[in-house]
């Protein structure tokens, strides 16, 4: 049994919209090879990629499954990044599907929130949605050196985390990733949004079986230190959770948000395809 | 076969001479309440001076390291107001430009385009001799003769030049030899170390290298670099934004220094860029700005 200081964390309401999806004239982003596409996937409510689907394969660009909230306010939108954690409970609070309850399954440019499938079809652009948010502060009382990112109480206890020894605990992953391909992202403090794995090198994704990684899978990083800001150190270990699809862009790829991270080795894992967060809160099409 | 020195044939007739223009940056800090800290890799807060600004005491041809600084840019720092021409500016600049000193106590004085910096910041460096900079004030504006963007290596369309100046290309004395063309670097930076600025454009702006696990970095020597050092990013394709890819090879330049922020470091300028292997970076412990440009102390 892991000792947290669950019972002394605050939880409090932030809350945020239902975006809506913008685009720069002339629209193009350009691809691996410069030539110039337009593509969906950021903001807005996805209906078809949700929390467990593949995170490779779409004809979108760092597609955000389910609904993704922003603030209006800078301030108010900082607060719901910060203070807002993975597994935390969602409730529309207007429009037709008032009074649905979601969870908070990533961090990306904006909130990123899964509901049932029902739920969706009476979501709008605009809807006002709020987040119970609980889990800043949380710490694992007996490894202090091991650091605990955007982690509700309710993910911490699902993901199944044993411990090794006095030093170190162990954590079931679905895939490894090399540090050297850990890209956009590496200019941004680690307590904000996340960082792209860089999926340019296709040959490599397929050698190393990264193009099966799923939205919602938990990663493990070694030689990243994740605690203030995301840099390579010897011996570190971060844990993190793929929360946003593929991207056609040189530098970008499916991004992984910091959930745990240690500056020495002391976070170790186990490889297993069900440590998704999709499975564990009953979201993935295949548990549904 | 080995080409003569210099000789390498691109399409410098064609290039465009076009003047872009920066005002000398003052140092920013966020507005209160917030608090002026900065946070290092290690957590521990830190206020020290970081870009922008007129640097008397640091220049190129001095260490990338050891400095009281986060990401200092050496000599003088220069925007223009208002974000469509500051990104004219940071795009078309190129690293050997002419840059001149167009009002204030300086004016007529002249300065060589250095690099350029990231997101965060968005500013072009530019030495200028250390007595010349006691005459400039913040705001002087310096326009610079752009030329460089859109060179191209005749039959080798896979190579891509940003930010580069064909004065500096010529300086740099590359050569074909057995089909690859061979560039002089003081030093080469492994892909698992080079940290912020992957996924940003490259058409300006900095990549850096990330020094956190000092150990690392003095492991390879990456500890010895100096400002204006010439290096080569190994497995990275920067033709469209930096990012990961194996035999893709960058050659930049170091712009501004070391900084103690996780994912920072030495930022780094791109200059050429190629994704299969055809740029190949030759040691030479003399490729610095200073040589190659002649800069004056």
């Amino acid at each position: 049994m892991l000792r947290t200081n669950h019972d002394h964390l605050v939880t409090m309401a932030v809350a945020g919209t239902v975006s809506q999806p913008t685009l720069r004239q002339p629209g193009y982003i350009p691809d691996k090879e410069g030539r110039g596409v337009i593509l969906p996937g950021m903001s807005g409510i996805v209906y078809n990629v949700r929390t467990g689907d593949p995170a490779f394969g779409w004809a979108g660009d760092h597609v955000e499954p389910g609904v993704s909230i922003a603030a209006a306010n800078e301030g108010a939108d900082f607060a719901l990044h910060y203070l807002s954690c993975i597994g935390n409970e969602a409730v529309v609070t207007s429009g037709l599907a008032a009074g649905a309850r979601g969870i908070v399954t990533g961090e990306h440019a904006r909130m990123l929130i899964d509901f049932e499938s029902e739920v969706y079809d009476g979501l709008s652009v605009g809807d006002t949605i709020q987040i119970l948010a609980e889990g800043r502060g949380l710490k694992l009382l007996d490894y202090p050196q091991i650091e605990i990112k955007k982690m509700s109480p309710r993910l911490f206890e699902a993901m199944r985390i044993e411990a090794v020894d006095e030093r170190t605990i162990r954590v079931p992953v679905a895939m490894e990733l090399p540090v050297r391909i850990m890209g956009s992202g590496a200019e941004l403090n680690s307590e904000y949004v996340d960082q792209d794995l860089m999926s340019g090198d296709r040959c490599l994704m397929r050698q190393l079986r990264i193009d099966q990684l799923r939205l919602g899978d938990l990663v493990v990083i070694r030689h990243a230190d994740h605690r203030w800001g995301r840099s390579f150190r010897n011996g570190a270990v971060s844990i993190a959770l793929c929360i946003h699809g593929d991207s056609v862009m040189t530098g970008h790829g499916p991004g992984i948000m910091t959930l745990m991270s240690s500056a020495e080795p002391c976070i170790e894992w186990v490889i297993d395809p069900g440590a998704n967060i999709g499975r564990y809160f009953g979201l993935a099409k295949e548990t549904a | 076969m080995t080409s003569n020195p210099g000789s390498i044939p691109f399409n410098r007739e064609r290039l465009v001479t076009v003047s872009v223009m920066g005002h000398i940056v003052h140092p920013s800090f966020p507005g209160l309440p917030a608090e002026p800290y900065r946070l290092a890799a290690d957590g521990t807060p830190f206020l020290l001076p970081t870009y922008g600004g007129i640097v008397y005491n640091v220049s190129v041809g001095d260490s990338a390291y050891g400095w009281l600084a986060d990401c200092v840019h050496p000599g003088v720092s220069i925007a223009f107001p208002g974000e469509n021409g500051n990104r004219g500016l940071n795009i078309f600049a190129c690293v050997g430009n002419e840059a001149v000193v167009m009002s204030g106590e300086g004016k007529g004085l002249k300065g060589i385009v250095t690099g350029k910096s990231g997101r965060f910041s968005e500013h072009v460096i530019v030495h200028f001799p250390k007595a010349d900079r006691l005459k400039f004030a913040v705001n002087d504006k310096i326009v610079i003769r752009s030329r460089g963007v859109g060179m191209e290596l005749d039959g080798q369309p896979a190579v891509k030049f940003k930010s580069l100046s064909p004065e500096l290309f010529d300086a740099l004395e590359a050569v074909v030899v057995d089909d690859r063309l061979e560039v002089p670097v003081v030093a080469s930076v492994p892909a698992h170390l080079v940290g912020a600025g992957a996924g940003l454009t490259s058409e300006g702006g900095s990549v850096h290298l990330q020094t956190t696990d000092r150990a690392e970095i003095a492991s390879l020597g990456l500890d010895r670099l100096r400002l204006g050092d010439l290096v080569a990013l190994e497995d990275y394709d920067s033709r469209y934004q930096h990012g990961y890819l194996r035999k893709a090879t960058g050659i930049a330049v170091i712009g501004q220094t070391d900084g103690p922020r996780a994912g920072y470091g030495p930022g780094m300028t791109l200059l050429m860029t190629d994704p299969s292997g055809y740029i190949k970076p030759v040691i030479d412990p003399s490729a610095n700005l200073v040589e190659l440009l002649g800069l004056k102390p």
